[in-house]
């Protein structure tokens, strides 16, 4: 067991653990947060994205151990169900979920895209959320979702 | 006469002197131009028809030049062209050779499409760039030609006009490849070995002539020509290091015929690497080909292969990859790759996990590791290795976003020295940035 | 709002029920006596569990309670409920709790499945929410001293006239409507309605985008620890030795377990309790023999599996004469592929089991978790805790049944118990392999004389109720045994749901050849046999219509008699463009139609498909889809159910096949198992619904499965005249034109 020092959503936690436990099961468990979520382990499906240093990752490859200052952004730096921030607004303004498994790592990944990129294409929208699985099928409305919120944030510039 | 009248005698001299090499240039441009220009070949307006045998044939053949590699971009949209090639000299964007008239090769007759292949001629003239390998390609029969083009001219026509090529000043100025062909293109037929056996020499054919192989496997000179007198000692290719195929190899199992052939025709086999980044479109290509041509091909890259000696590497000693030494001159970075390692491969690339579920090479046994060039082991590590669209196959994910610049240089250095225990690479920082750029 | 009440008269329900035997001072509880209300069946689950305190409960303080004992499995169910209650309680959804499937305190509802929940659960809240209403409304009218049309009522309180108020709560002053429901009270009228019936967003949804608790896998107990199964590595494998003290000895594992085949490990970290697994797996030695079939081929493999036959439909005389066509279509068997593999929770203490799962039927899991751990029923209780995407039978049930080992293992402690994808992927009960034959004659005028069809099927249900039908419990020492699937019969049916053609023909035979076991264990998939039956069937329809140079469409609506069915054919055409479209090269359109189980929600679709053979890539352009799933409660939860099934039904039919070899399952991860991505959902999808209020609630979660799968194969032999029969249309199989 170690003690590692993170930054997530902006504050800074402690945590005792073991080096290798992946950055997933730390979000969970020592820090209570829930948006990541467990799906696969493997890296396959996304559910578990997160930022790290702006950039999306799966949080389930991550050991802890490799995090260090590099900031770490989860669902919940996004708002909350009192405030919700521009991507969940628009979230839960197309109604984009049905089981709703996969969202938090979908906003996620859509969270890297438009820090990058504030007015990204159809098809680039499409292209980057690829590594991300639903299971459920509310593809076209996370699509449309992910639209409204580069819209609302960079105005509708985007190009077609 | 009087003196005054007449010219002074140096003039007359400098006239003279201009002359020359006035007439020398003249000569010069002249045979610069006849060495550069081409005619155009008149389109044709009508395909003619094709018997299904012979497209056949031709599917089977473009599967083994692997031309979708570089022609198909988008699997909904096959041979439209438009993937982004760099090379020393810029970045070329390879064609549509879809039968569009307007935007593909719709107008070519066999003879324009002939010509392009032994020739590196498009139909209207201009002179092809070498990254289409027909420096290879001008060795095939024409009846395989004639083949391949009833197979492409079959195709669905696709409108998709070739993106700019975004060359470095002077390389853009596409006749100069006139001279490189000059250097390197030799247009002599195909001649068998009657030394060696009817499958080696199918194998051979295929290989140099249609798979070209060693466009990547063979180092290229500064002119980014093949240097013929290293024959599959290795390269680099889209930021890759490719591994040398013959007695250098540096592959720490050897190769048998048998699993070459599997690895050629599936991307894996026991005891070895699965087939990734360049290779791995290498792979999907030949998975279509007739499996007797791909047997070929391994033939007879085997017969060079085998030459490699047999070493004692750590790919023989089973287990987990050991702690760095508390005497190591490298501790600090070793010990960083060494937690790297623990933390993020070991739960698969160790012991322990099934085949169908994330089981991976113990990495003792990675050729990445052995290569001279530590390229292909980072673009690994960043990129991962992905299964095509929609279709099952092994999955490595890429740790890019997940390791620090230095948590991989130092994973590359101790994977070197740990896993292959070999002497330690250079500049390891140095590749790692540079991988980054796409 | 007020509302005027439109009360039923007195006498009316006095006589209903015998009389009103209490006043508000004397009686602890309102209360009827036992005579039943009317000889006829009662509506959905009244029928079940009539008492209205069952599913109402009003407090002191107002706060309203809705019990239902359906769950909420993302298809939005507890969203519709709550509308369907305020709108006939007149309050506003807000002030409604809302408790899901819990054996401690909700009606008995069997399973969330079939989608059955709008007709079942719907149906019972709207009457007995009406009838709640109507007893308050007399009540209120009885304090006021006023007639009862007198009264009006806004968001949970009545007024007279002159301004005096009471509220539900103040009315009931904390007793309970111990009444049985009766369901000739009217129901609102639909064109009165302002919750029902109206977009409502989902009351789960901002939880689930802001990392609130929202799932079982979330549930965090005071001293809870967490448990990793270790299954065998193939289905017929047996333990042979296995090293347990080597993995106790790992840091922070607390107990392994160890009962006949069943492996386990509880240690008080998630991660360690995963590392210790892995070490507990290489610490076993197992004999791996090959089990399974050699041919996975499902034309080969369901074959020759024995079968009963029997007929489900014999209508008119075989012999019509005419030109007779054939064909046989397969499916493989295939996976639920939950995004979050289950998951469950379960504590002992005191003698009391609680489980926290989210099986689709916390009853009869009670039932099997009584059986397999040999204790009374009354111990357990089973809450239901949503999970992510089921789709049917998958692993909710088994990791209940882990949990409950171990908690028993390991009594005083909440244990959790998460499977890891290669678990959920290697071990879930499969949607069945099946094999369909068809044969039809076309009379000389292009119309359909005769049908003879058989469809083959392993078991769609093979749920708990039995213990045996955990997995867990058939690895134990003293191992259950599964139960003897049975058929479910029609009109619901299973392998055969949907086997019976939609469309007027005047002589047909259907035959349902019932298998009972597979190589592999199966249960209920989505749609179960219909995606497969409508696959088939409207496969076909395009191939009579082909030969009949008919238009598909036209066809279609050459054989049917259902007006709201030609109401769904014709507005799925029209929207999509069907008369005027144009074929252009590698595009190709088709069209599809079914009626979920003959009886149930109606659903057509149109869509456009574009194919790269030499790459096998098929893409869908564009998809429309009309739906008639009557009187519509929330027309968003229809629409994402629509368009969801559409989107995973789209990724059955152009990727998914569990693979196997002689020993094991294959596909136990993403890579090996692919689904839809992004790259391949439709460009472009439209839902058309087609509203019928006062009409019955039509069960729709499953309606567009089928026709899915049928109009992408249409579409496909429209653009490139490949008529595949056998799913997936993957790449490989579209590359090699067979």
């Amino acid at each position: 067991m170690t003690t590692y020092h993170l930054r997530v959503n902006g504050r800074e936690h402690a945590v005792d653990t073991d080096p290798d436990t992946p950055l997933l099961y730390v979000l969970r468990n020592d820090l209570q947060l829930n948006g990541a979520k467990f799906g696969c382990g493997l890296g396959q499906c996304g559910a578990c994205a997160v930022t790290l240093g702006g950039e999306a990752v799966m949080s389930c490859l991550v050991p802890v151990s490799v995090v260090g200052e590099r900031p770490v952004g989860t669902v919940e730096g996004l708002g909350n169900a009192q405030a919700p921030g521009a991507l969940q607004q628009a979230f839960i303004a197309e109604q984009a979920a049905q089981c709703g498994y996969c969202i938090a790592g979908m906003m996620m990944r859509a969270q890297s895209l438009l820090a990058n990129n504030p007015t990204p294409t159809d098809a680039e929208i499409r292209r980057h959320m690829m590594p991300n699985l639903c299971r459920c099928g509310t593809h076209m409305r996370i699509l449309r979702a992910v639209r409204r919120a580069a819209d609302a944030l960079h105005g509708k510039g985007a190009k077609a | 006469m009087d003196p005054a009248n007449h010219p002074p005698q140096p003039r007359r001299h400098a006239r003279r002197r201009w002359i020359v090499p006035a007439l020398l240039l003249l000569v010069l441009v002249l045979a610069a131009f006849v060495i550069m220009w081409r005619p155009a070949i008149a389109p044709q307006q009508a395909a003619p028809g094709f018997d299904p045998a012979t497209i056949e044939r031709g599917q089977r053949l473009a599967a083994v030049g692997t031309c979708a590699a570089c022609h198909t971009v988008d699997p909904s949209r096959p041979f439209a062209g438009g993937l982004a090639l760099a090379t020393p000299f810029g970045t070329v964007y390879s064609t549509n050779i879809t039968p569009d008239v307007r935007t593909g090769i719709g107008g070519w007759t066999e003879a324009a499409f002939t010509r392009a292949l032994r020739e590196g001629v498009s139909r209207d003239g201009h002179l092809l760039y070498p990254a289409f390998p027909y420096d290879h390609y001008t060795r095939l029969a024409q009846d395989d030609i004639r083949a391949m083009y009833a197979y492409f001219m079959t195709r669905p026509a696709l409108d998709a006009p070739a993106p700019e090529n975004d060359m470095t000043f002077p390389f853009g100025f596409r006749p100069l490849v006139a001279f490189w062909n000059i250097l390197y293109l030799k247009k002599e037929p195909w001649r068998p070995d009657p030394a060696k056996g009817v499958e080696w020499n199918r194998g051979a054919y295929l290989s140099e002539a249609l798979a070209h192989c060693t466009a990547c496997h063979t180092p290229r000179t500064k002119l980014g020509g093949t240097d013929f007198k290293r024959h599959l000692d290795g390269g680099v290719a889209e930021g890759w290091y490719v591994p040398a195929l013959n007695a250098k190899s540096p592959s720490p199992v050897p190769w048998t015929r048998e699993h070459l052939a599997e690895y050629l025709r599936t991307g894996i086999a026991p005891d070895h690497a699965v087939a990734g980044g360049p290779m791995q479109s290498v792979v999907e290509n030949l998975r279509l080909a007739d499996p007797r041509d791909v047997d070929a091909i391994a033939t007879y890259i085997h017969g060079y292969l085998a030459q490699a000696p047999v070493r004692q590497t750590r790919a023989a000693v089973p287990g987990s990859l050991p702690a760095p030494a508390a005497g190591d001159p490298d501790l600090a970075r070793m010990r960083i790759g060494y937690d790297a390692y623990v933390t993020a491969c070991a739960r698969c690339h160790e012991v322990g996990r099934e085949a169908t579920s994330g089981a991976a090479l113990p990495l003792q046994k990675a050729v990445a590791l052995y290569d001279p060039d530590p390229r292909s082991l980072i673009h690994i590590v960043r990129d991962g290795i992905a299964p095509p669209d929609g279709e099952p196959a092994r999955w490595m994910p890429a740790f890019g976003a997940i390791l620090t610049d230095d948590q991989t240089a130092a994973l590359t250095a101790y994977l070197r020295r740990y896993g292959a225990g070999q002497p330690q690479w250079e500049q390891i920082e140095d590749k790692v940035k540079k991988a980054k750029q796409p | 709002m007020s509302r005027t009440l439109q009360s039923p008269s007195r006498r009316r329900l006095l006589a209903a029920g015998g009389s009103l035997t209490v006043t508000f001072a004397i009686a602890p509880a309102w209360a009827q006596d036992e005579t039943p209300l009317n000889k006829g069946k009662m509506p959905g689950s009244l029928e079940k569990e009539p008492w209205l305190d069952a599913w109402i409960r009003i407090d002191a303080d107002n706060r309203i309670t809705v019990f239902t004992g359906k769950a909420e499995l993302g298809q939005g169910i507890k969203t519709a409920l709550l509308q369907v209650a305020a709108e006939e309680l007149l309050v506003a959804p807000a002030r409604i709790t809302l408790v899901t499937a819990d054996t401690a305190r909700t009606p008995n509802e069997g399973y969330t499945a079939g989608s059955h929940s709008m007709q079942d659960s719907g149906t019972a809240l709207r009457h007995a929410a009406a009838h709640v209403r109507t007893v308050l409304g007399e009540l209120a009218a009885r304090r006021f001293g006023i007639g009862a049309p007198a009264v009006t009522v806004r968001d949970g309180a009545f007024q007279a006239p002159d301004g005096r108020r009471a509220t539900y709560g103040e009315l009931l002053a904390g007793q309970q409507l111990h009444l049985r429901a009766d369901p000739t009270i009217p129901v609102r009228a639909p064109d009165g309605h302002t919750i029902a019936g109206k977009p409502m967003q989902r009351v789960d949804v901002p939880a689930k985008v802001t990392g609130g608790v929202a799932y079982v896998q979330d549930l965090r107990l005071p001293g809870m620890v967490h448990g990793r199964v270790v299954r065998p590595p193939t289905p017929g494998a047996r333990l042979l030795e296995v090293d347990t003290a080597v993995v106790t000895r790992l840091p922070g594992v607390l107990k392994v377990v160890r009962d006949g085949r069943f492996l386990a490990v509880i240690a008080d970290g998630e991660y360690r309790a995963v590392k210790a697994a892995a070490a507990l797996a290489r610490a076993a030695r197992w004999d791996t023999p090959p089990t399974l079939p050699a041919d996975p081929t499902p034309a080969v493999l369901v074959r020759a599996l024995p079968a009963k036959p029997t007929p489900i439909l014999a209508r008119g005389t075989p012999g019509a004469a005419g030109r007779t066509l054939a064909a046989s279509y397969t499916k493989p068997f295939q996976l639920h592929a939950s995004i979050g593999p289950s998951c469950a929770v379960a504590q002992l203490a005191g003698g009391q089991y609680t489980v926290w799962t989210h099986s689709q039927g916390v009853y009869p899991l009670r039932d099997a978790l009584a059986e397999m751990l040999g204790a009374d029923k009354a111990k357990i209780r089973c809450i239901h805790t949503e999970g992510s995407g089921c789709y049917g039978h998958n692993a909710a049930d088994d990791v209940a049944a882990d949990a409950a080992l171990l908690a028993r293992a390991f009594p005083g402690r909440p244990v959790r118990v998460q499977w890891m994808r290669e678990d959920e992927n290697g071990w879930e009960p499969y949607g069945p392999a099946m094999l369909t034959a068809v044969r039809a004659t076309l009379d000389p005028a292009g119309r359909i004389a005769d049908w003879q069809y058989d469809v083959w099927s392993p078991p769609h249900n093979t749920r708990p109720g039995k213990a045996g039908n955990l997995l867990a419990a058939t690895h134990l020492e003293k191992p259950f045994v599964p139960d003897t699937p049975k058929p479910s019969p029609q009109p619901e049916g299973s392998g055969d749901r949907n086997a019976i053609p939609y469309y007027v023909i005047p002589n047909a035979r259907v035959v349902h050849q019932f298998q009972e076991r597979a190589p592999l264990r199966t249960s209920a998939l989505r749609s179960l046999g219909a995606y497969c039956n409508v696959f088939s069937i409207e496969s076909f329809m395009d191939e009579l219509a082909h030969a009949a140079q008919a238009d598909p469409v036209a066809f279609r609506l050459r054989h049917l008699a259902d007006p709201r069915a030609v109401d769904v054919v014709r507005r799925a055409a029209q929207r999509f463009g069907w008369d005027n479209y144009k074929k252009t090269p590698r595009r190709g359109r088709g069209f599809a139609f079914a009626r979920y189980k003959n009886l149930a929600a109606y659903c057509a679709i149109a869509l456009e498909v574009e194919v790269a053979r030499d790459t096998g890539m098929v893409r869908i352009v564009r998809a429309v889809a009309a739906v008639d799933c009557g009187e519509i409660v929330n027309p968003d939860g229809v629409r994402n159910q629509i368009e969801g099934g559409i989107v995973q039904s789209a990724s059955w039919t152009l990727l998914e096949r569990v693979r196997f070899d002689e020993r094991q399952i294959l596909t136990r991860d993403w890579a090996q198992y692919p689904i839809l991505r992004f790259n391949q959902v439709p460009e472009r999808l439209e839902v058309d619904l087609i509203d019928r209020p006062g009409q019955p609630f039509l069960g729709t979660g499953e309606a567009s499965q089928g026709p899915t799968g049928a109009a992408i194969a249409n579409a496909v032999a429209d653009a490139c005249g490949l008529r595949l029969r056998d799913l997936p249309l993957d790449r490989a199989r579209l590359r090699a034109g067979r």
